[in-house]
């Protein structure tokens, strides 16, 4: 029983990272009817950012802003270089746009900071509180609670400011958001830069459990994309639930089954999803977005 | 100086030429209907003024003022509001979400929109007990008198109304148009209808469109005196009445 709420515990931690991944790939999907193949690197972007604006001598706090402050911008660059000259093509020309876009972004981090993986220090000086039976590791423990504050934030943005309705409005019927005074274009602006905050926060909060790496951006991004489909390809709560889902049962997975084939899990659910229940825990229809 | 004037509009959709030269004018204050077959270049019209459709020649004066080549933001922002064919209302939002995002082309306050669309359902009363649900949730007449509600938050000069009837049944068509006969009193009004006898009935002058082309214009009874027109445009019931 103790094993069980430890690797629990283990499994939403990491779990929430997928989540904060997928919601930023459902986010801009609903926005530009587009799936973000970057959106991963937008993780191991940030969590460079983050060493070098340590090895700069920043504090965390410091670094931690800074790193934000950068997806930002990147999310402004990315929106102008990637999707806007492509707005009013079909999705498939901006898809290939998103690919070439994402492994720009590995083989320039590549260029600059060399094939080996980095190391970042976590936020916290205490590697963790011990509570009973279960060790609460202190980066998960932050993990957690900044996802719960960002699922609230979410919520609270989307159906309680006139913002977030005009954003929901943009992503439902962009012509008739036009035709209202919405400005099209600065709401999809808001979607890539939040999109790419929130990819950034996942990357930083998640380099500490991991190793800094060229490759740590699309592995989070696959499973995040796992999430997606698990909860419901489009639904901001899927995206979160089945985030959570899948670090839940990777975890237990390698616990009881092979560690080894820990990401296999991810995948093997994955395909279940897509034979038995392809529309997701909370059934959005796929079909018609293509 | 008429509020809208159009001049030899033509569109163009890649090879299809949807209007060949469209000349017509909206005084202020008027209802001003257009007629026609379906593909007659109704819609397309509607859509060129809003800045849906860009124009290939011609021009469109608002105020005196050319908006054509203008994008449709900038174009609600005048004060001309469209509401387009099929209603468009947004599915995931709620009624009352709906009509406050009509206000997004002005300045104003979260709480003074909210204000002004609770106020709007005293102008729709069938509505107001839907505040609360979700767009996809309503029936025809319902989402209709939701996108007449929201055009009017843009609180328009010129209020775009494309086929208000369409797919609606009789008792429906006329509450909306009852509706019209209530907005005409501050707001000019052109509409689209392929109702002939009820887009004449609030209308103060009619324009007839064929294949992208006025062939026709003149006051209700006008358009109504002309057997022949009236066969061949309007679908009246030009034999039973001579």
């Amino acid at each position: 029983m103790d094993l069980v709420l430890q690797l629990l515990f283990t499994g939403i931690g990491i779990g929430a990272v997928y989540a904060l991944v997928a919601l930023g790939f459902v986010l801009i999907f609903r926005a530009t009817n587009v799936v973000n193949f970057a959106q991963g690197e937008f993780s191991m972007v940030a969590a460079y950012l983050m060493v070098v604006a340590i090895e700069f001598g920043l504090p965390y706090w410091a670094a931690f802003l800074v790193a934000l402050a950068g997806m930002a911008l990147l999310g402004v660059i990315f929106n102008l270089g990637v999707y806007y000259p492509l707005r009013h093509r079909t999705y498939l020309p901006v898809i290939i746009a998103t690919i070439g876009a994402s492994i720009l972004l590995a083989n320039s981090v590549l260029a600059i900071y060399g094939p080996q993986p980095q190391v970042l220090e976590g936020w916290f000086e205490t590697p963790g509180i011990q509570l009973g039976p279960i060790y609460l590791d202190s980066q998960y423990l932050l993990i957690i609670g900044v996802t719960i504050c960002l699922v609230i934030f979410n919520f609270w943005f989307f159906e309680k400011t006139l913002l977030g309705k005009k954003l929901q409005a943009t992503s439902q019927d962009k012509e008739m958001a036009s035709l209202l005074g919405i400005s099209v274009s600065t709401m999809i602006m808001i979607t890539f830069i939040y999109s790419a905050v929130l990819g950034g926060l996942a990357g930083i909060l998640v380099a500490p459990v991991l190793f800094v790496s060229i490759q740590m951006g699309s592995t989070i991004a696959l499973k995040a994309f796992a999430a997606t489909i698990i909860g419901g390809f489009g639904d901001v709560a899927g995206a979160i639930i089945g985030g959570l889902a899948l670090g839940v049962i990777e975890t237990f997975g390698a616990a009881y089954i092979s560690v080894p084939y820990k990401d296999g899990f991810a995948f093997l659910v994955l395909i279940a999803f897509l034979i038995f229940r392809p529309q997701g825990i909370f059934g959005e229809r796929v079909a018609e977005k293509a | 100086m008429p509020l809208l004037e159009i001049r030899n509009l033509v569109v163009r959709y890649g090879e299809i030429e949807a209007l060949r030269g469209v000349t017509c004018t909206v005084e202020q204050g008027q209802v001003v209907t257009l007629l026609g077959a379906n593909g007659a270049g109704k819609s397309t019209t509607l859509r060129a003024i809003s800045g849906l459709a860009k124009p290939t020649s011609g021009d469109i004066l608002f105020d005196g003022k050319s908006i054509a080549g203008l994008g449709p933001e900038a174009i609600v922002r005048m004060g001309i509001s469209h509401v387009p064919e099929g209603r468009r209302v947004f599915p995931g939002l709620t009624v009352k979400e709906n009509i406050m995002l009509g206000a997004s082309n002005r300045r104003a306050s979260t709480s003074e929109i909210s204000r002004e669309a609770d106020a709007m359902f005293d102008l729709f009363p069938d509505i107001r007990k839907f505040t609360n649900a979700l767009g996809w949730t309503l029936s025809g007449g319902q989402l209709q008198m939701v996108a007449v509600a929201r055009g009017l938050m843009a609180k328009p000069r010129l209020l775009l109304l494309d086929e208000p009837s369409l797919g609606l049944a009789p008792v429906i068509v006329q509450a909306v148009f009852k509706i019209i006969s209530e907005i005409r009193r501050n707001t000019t009004v052109l509409l689209v209808e392929q109702n002939a006898r009820m887009g004449l009935s609030v209308a103060d002058y009619g324009y007839v469109l064929e294949t992208g082309r006025i062939v026709l214009g003149g006051k209700p009874d006008e358009l109504w005196g002309n057997e022949a027109i009236r066969a061949a445009y309007l679908g009246g019931h030009a034999k039973a009445s001579a």
